[in-house]
């Protein structure tokens, strides 16, 4: 191991040999803005959920957080501690080992229909098991958001975006062309 | 005969790859479906455990540019 490498897996967070990492630990919060308060423009809240297992997805989603963080400065990020995933994850164990989870509330949804209907949508991203699938996925999602943040039917586009995604891949296969890593 | 016979098969062969595409779109969409997936009614008990957490404090907007 490099003298880099070593110190970044003494990070609190990172990775490390033997399975489950150490505690994604919450630092001191700081608010966006100075008030404390979340922008009143925002959209969305994102909201991070990380139990801590040692996958691609997880290394990724730490690598590439402060991008993703300047990209939807207008919208709060919500990073769930280790011991909250943890107990999120016994409460719901249908998404264990989908984490890092990454679910967005669509606020003009919720303040419309509450949480009944459509009110935002979820990327598991623990379920992209290569460095590039995880990537290309953090990518799609930073895309998303900021393309579709004025949306007037967010519901509409992220349904018209996983048929054309569907469409394509298969088309992709048709002409032998290189099949898309999402979701293989 | 010959050219009967080869017809039935370019139909086959035909329905074949029409069928692969198919179940390759279906496939590609549920897999994506997992992946992606939109916050409904099914997702309102978990939502609302979130956003309760926001609105308790227990949760603050995170700024650090790093997760730690």
């Amino acid at each position: 191991m490099t003298a880099r490498a070593a110190r970044r897996s003494a990070k609190p967070g990172e990775p490390h040999e033997g399975g489950v990492t150490q505690p994604l630990a919450q630092t001191e919060p700081t608010s966006i803005e100075q008030n404390g308060e979340p922008s009143a423009a925002s959209r969305f809240r994102i909201f991070i959920v990380d139990s801590g297992w040692n996958s691609a997805a997880r290394r990724v989603l730490h690598e590439n957080f402060g991008l993703i963080r300047d990209l939807q400065k207008d919208d709060p990020i919500y990073v769930l501690s280790r011991e909250k995933s943890v107990e999120f994850m016994r409460r719901h164990g249908s998404r264990i080992g989908r984490d890092p989870i990454i679910a967005v509330h669509d606020m003009h949804a919720l303040g419309k229909g509450g949480t009944v209907g459509f009110h935002g949508f979820r990327l598991s991203l623990g379920l992209l098991r290569t460095p590039k699938q995880a990537l290309m996925g953090l990518q799609a999602f930073a895309r998303f958001l900021v393309e579709h943040r004025h949306s007037a039917d967010l519901e509409a586009d992220i349904r018209a975006r996983l048929r054309r995604e569907g469409f394509t891949g298969a088309i992709e296969i048709a002409m032998h062309h290189e099949a898309r890593e999402i979701g293989d | 005969m010959f050219d009967r016979v080869t017809e039935i098969m370019s139909l086959v062969l035909g329905a074949l790859a029409l069928g692969y595409l198919v179940y390759e779109i279906d496939r590609r969409q549920r897999k994506l479906h997992d992946i992606w997936d939109v916050l409904d009614g099914e997702d309102a008990i978990i939502t609302g455990t979130l956003e309760d957490m926001v609105k308790k404090g227990e949760l603050k907007p995170y700024a650090e540019a790093a997760l730690a």
